[in-house]
């Protein structure tokens, strides 16, 4: 497959290459649910004192990874229902929380290879973790077909790989070291944005001899670093097991936590957008306040905070207190405020647009500034085609929406909405103001729910079908 | 421009669900968007959308006309304004009754119908027979089928094909002489009429018109379909834009040339000029295909919306120009084709899409 797609939205407030220690917090407010874990097994009471590294709590979906305490601290529970809050906090020593005897039972069941797995697991590198097809956190005890380790991130404005990785080359390619020794001889793929720069040429001297390490040069337009576009680009099947994906960020925590036996909590952030004094990358820890982040960074004073980036990232809530565990960039938005009189007939020289119906097609690429605006009405669908032309994954939006309008579930899954990978770029830029993504999003749930529904359906069947014939022969046991 | 937005929050309510005029509120609606961008914002991902809405991309459409439009001004008088605002003003009527029917806005979608009907009629066309055409094109062709984006038909030319039916004797007799010189027919509001002069149909009485005026336009047709070199820029105007997509155009024109080369070359019909290429070129620029190839069969709604299928959609309509003008008893036959490639674009889309989803059955 090659790459199909995709689109560069150039927002104003791009995060410069600094990073930024933040202020060391008092007290941390630790969300209990992050994108794709759930922290419901709680570990600690309330009142009592932990070190930095101790498990909190765990996610007893996801393979009971756990989520770590940043610093020392008292533990409040009943603040609010969805953090776990951190008083009196205190930079003081770090400890791994793993049980010695615990250790030596893994390393007689699992060996080498699985004492690392489960130290990767418990020391809260295994998060930076991704199934390349799903998104969901792979199996740490699992074998991969092959691993996508990505430098990129091309949704403004997230975190830049180039800027995690700064002054720790050495890190990086010790962890890729780390990572490689958990294989056999599962390539590794090292995902690019430019083979020929600098920084590429370093990593390769770093690399040099090393045969299960690849590298794939990907052009810089959004979503190709999307990890299901990666893996489908090289050409991995699904059937053939699972691709794991881990990021820039991912690599460093697992140096750190094999070479150091050191919890990972620390993370670099971006902020970045329209409204924010000086877009820039930010050290911080899970649970870190967020009103002292948009006190010392967010000059707007109506605009939108996303967790994340401003194609997929979800807006912080009202009652937002604390950045999460998977939070990769704090992007500012500010809300539409005034209506534009005769938007449509402007000559647009500075209005970037996907089809070349303004001015600005005649200028290069520039940073524009968004608001949150729909820029236009509802409207029923024209078939104008530009959200199957700018569609990565290579499906065709507006079949599936009209497909849902007149309830064709069945042709919804024919049509493959499931290689949808949620990028958001349909929505952008339908003209007629269609929300196509949600809809693609709640098509994806609806058959994932019935297929759910059928599978146990005919599991039941089965049961009754296993118990009848039970009963058959004890029947024909007694008749005999 | 706070004042108007205060007053149309001031009025609002009498437009709005229990107001005195709530029955006149898609034409409020319609009059709010036209001045100002809704206020309505992104509610979750993604956060910020594309600054194309319906109505600047169907503004482009309206821009790609204007040269035409004003050619036709030139060429054939002032009665042009007439038949535009009585185009506009019948088929917003039925638009507007529909949509406060549905209790929908009013889309943007008529304000292209609405000019691009008027430059596909005669000059000399009675006002009123302009009126039945829009009527008959926007609900039958339009209403009937759910509203802009439902529709099958393109609507002018399902106007414009009722009215060649329906009043054949009186179309033939609208047709008019253009103007020339440096004011042409710019001051005149009535032209005199011609009978069936246009160069199709001269050309089968063994008249040829010239090649050159055909390109610039100063010969007898419909209103907006005289000048090549006009249709051209709007209509390459229309292709960068991507309003339009290129490949039914490319479709279109290069079977119409590669199938008229092919007769000619046989000898099955005549050729109108000396040489063959000027002859396949004479054909192109002379009637409806151009207009028709640019802005009728471009209209995403009617035509297919995926790629392999807009190159069969151009090449059904494009060949079967060729046959109608030709081997049947009309002389032009644009209108026609489009219209039976409206017919197959379905058709041709459920195809191609059905290969490509055989196709995605394999992926990851």
């Amino acid at each position: 497959m090659k790459f199909k797609g995709g689109y560069n939205i150039y927002l104003k407030g791009k995060p410069d290459g600094i990073v930024h220690a933040m202020p060391e917090p008092t007290v941390l407010h630790l969300p209990l649910k992050s994108q794709r874990f759930t922290f419901s097994d709680i570990h600690v009471k309330d009142g009592q004192k932990v070190h930095a590294g101790d498990a909190l709590a765990k996610d007893p979906d996801n393979h009971a990874v756990p989520l770590l305490a940043p610093r020392a601290g008292t533990v409040r529970l009943k603040v609010d229902e969805d953090y776990i809050v951190l008083e009196d906090v205190a930079q003081l020593d770090e400890r791994a929380d793993i049980a010695e005897e615990q250790m030596a039972h893994v390393e007689k069941q699992l060996g080498a290879s699985g004492t690392k797995r489960v130290k990767l697991l418990s020391l809260g590198a295994w998060q930076f973790f991704y199934d390349a097809f799903t998104g969901a956190l792979p199996d740490p005890l699992g074998t991969p077909q092959a691993v996508i380790v990505s430098t990129l991130s091309l949704e403004p404005h997230i975190a830049r790989g180039d800027v995690q990785l700064q002054k720790r080359l050495l890190n990086f390619t010790r962890g890729l070291e780390h990572l490689q020794s958990l294989l056999e001889y599962q390539p590794i793929y090292l995902v690019m944005p430019d083979i020929k720069s600098e920084f590429a040429t370093k990593v390769r001297n770093q690399i040099r001899g090393y045969a299960w390490a690849k590298m794939l040069e990907v052009p810089l337009i959004y979503p190709y670093d999307h990890f299901a576009i990666l893996a489908r680009r090289l050409g991995l099947k699904r059937d053939a097991g699972p691709v794991w994906a881990v990021r820039a960020e991912g690599i460093l925590a697992v140096d750190r936590a094999l070479t150091l036996t050191k919890p990972c909590t620390v993370r670099i952030i971006s902020i970045g957008g329209i409204g924010v004094n000086s877009p820039t990358h930010l050290k911080v820890m899970p649970g870190y306040p967020l009103q002292t982040i948009k006190d010392n960074h967010i000059s707007e004073p109506a605009a939108r905070v996303i967790n994340g980036g401003i194609l997929t990232g979800e807006t912080f809530g009202e009652g937002a207190l604390g950045i999460d565990t998977e939070c990769r960039g704090i992007t500012v938005l500010p809300e539409m405020q005034e209506r534009e009189f005769l938007g449509f007939v402007r000559p647009g020289w500075g209005r970037r647009c996907y089809s070349p119906s303004y001015l600005s097609a005649l200028r290069l690429p520039f940073l524009e500034r968004y608001t949150t605006g729909l820029r236009g009405e509802g409207r029923p669908c024209v078939a104008c085609n530009y959200c199957a032309e700018v569609c990565p994954a290579g499906i065709m939006p507006y079949l599936i929406h009209k497909y849902l309008y007149a309830d064709l579930i069945e042709e919804v899954e024919q049509a493959r909405v499931d290689l949808c990978i949620e990028c958001g770029l349909c929505s952008y830029v339908c003209p007629s103001k269609i929300d196509l993504q949600t809809q693609l999003i709640e098509a994806k749930v609806l058959i994932e729910k019935e297929k759910e529904e059928i599978r146990q359906e005919q599991l039941r069947q089965e049961k009754i079908r296993q118990e009848e014939e039970a009963a058959r022969k004890q029947a024909e046991e007694k008749a005999e | 421009m706070k004042w108007l937005l205060k007053i149309i929050d001031a009025v609002r309510p009498t437009f709005e669900e229990g107001g005195k005029l709530r029955l006149l509120n898609p034409v409020f609606g319609a009059l709010e968007h036209f001045f100002f961008a809704p206020s309505t914002t992104t509610i979750g991902a993604p956060h910020v959308r594309d600054p194309m809405d319906l109505k600047r991309f169907m503004s482009m459409a309206i821009i790609a006309v204007v040269p035409c439009a004003l050619a036709a001004l030139y060429l054939f008088g002032l009665r042009f304004i007439a038949i535009v605002i009585v185009s506009y003003a019948v088929g917003l009527t039925v638009e507007t009754l529909f949509a406060m029917i549905r209790k929908e806005g009013i889309n943007e979608g008529f304000f292209v119908t609405g000019i691009y009907f008027a430059l596909i009629l005669p000059p000399n066309i009675p006002l009123w027979m302009v009126a039945v055409g829009v009527a008959f094109g926007v609900f039958v062709g339009k209403e009937l089928f759910g509203g802009t984006g439902r529709n099958l038909f393109n609507v002018a030319l399902v106007g414009r094909c009722f009215l060649s039916l329906a009043y054949p004797k009186t179309l033939s007799a609208s047709w008019a002489e253009p103007g020339r010189g440096l004011t042409g027919h710019l001051l005149a509001w009535n032209v005199d009429s011609l009978t069936s002069a246009t160069p199709l149909a001269a050309a089968k009485q063994g008249e040829v018109t010239s090649f050159v005026h055909m390109f610039f336009g100063n010969i007898s047709g419909s209103l907006g379909e005289t000048s090549a070199f006009l249709i051209i820029l709007g209509g390459v105007f229309l292709l960068i834009t991507r309003v339009a997509n290129w490949r039914s155009v490319a479709g279109i024109l290069g079977s119409f040339v590669v199938l008229t080369g092919i007769l000619m070359a046989r000898d099955v019909v005549s050729e109108p000029m000396p040489t063959l290429f000027g002859s396949v070129l004479w054909h192109v620029f002379a009637g409806g295909l151009l207009f028709g190839a640019f802005f009728m069969a471009t209209d995403p709604v009617t035509g297919p919306t995926t790629s392999t299928g807009k190159w069969f959609y151009g090449i059904v309509i494009g060949s079967s120009t060729v046959l109608i003008r030709h081997f049947t008893g009309y002389v032009e036959g644009v209108t026609f084709a489009i219209l039976l490639g409206n017919i197959v674009a379905p058709v041709l889309d459920e195809i191609v899409v059905g290969i490509r989803i055989r196709r995605l059955r394999s992926e990851g």
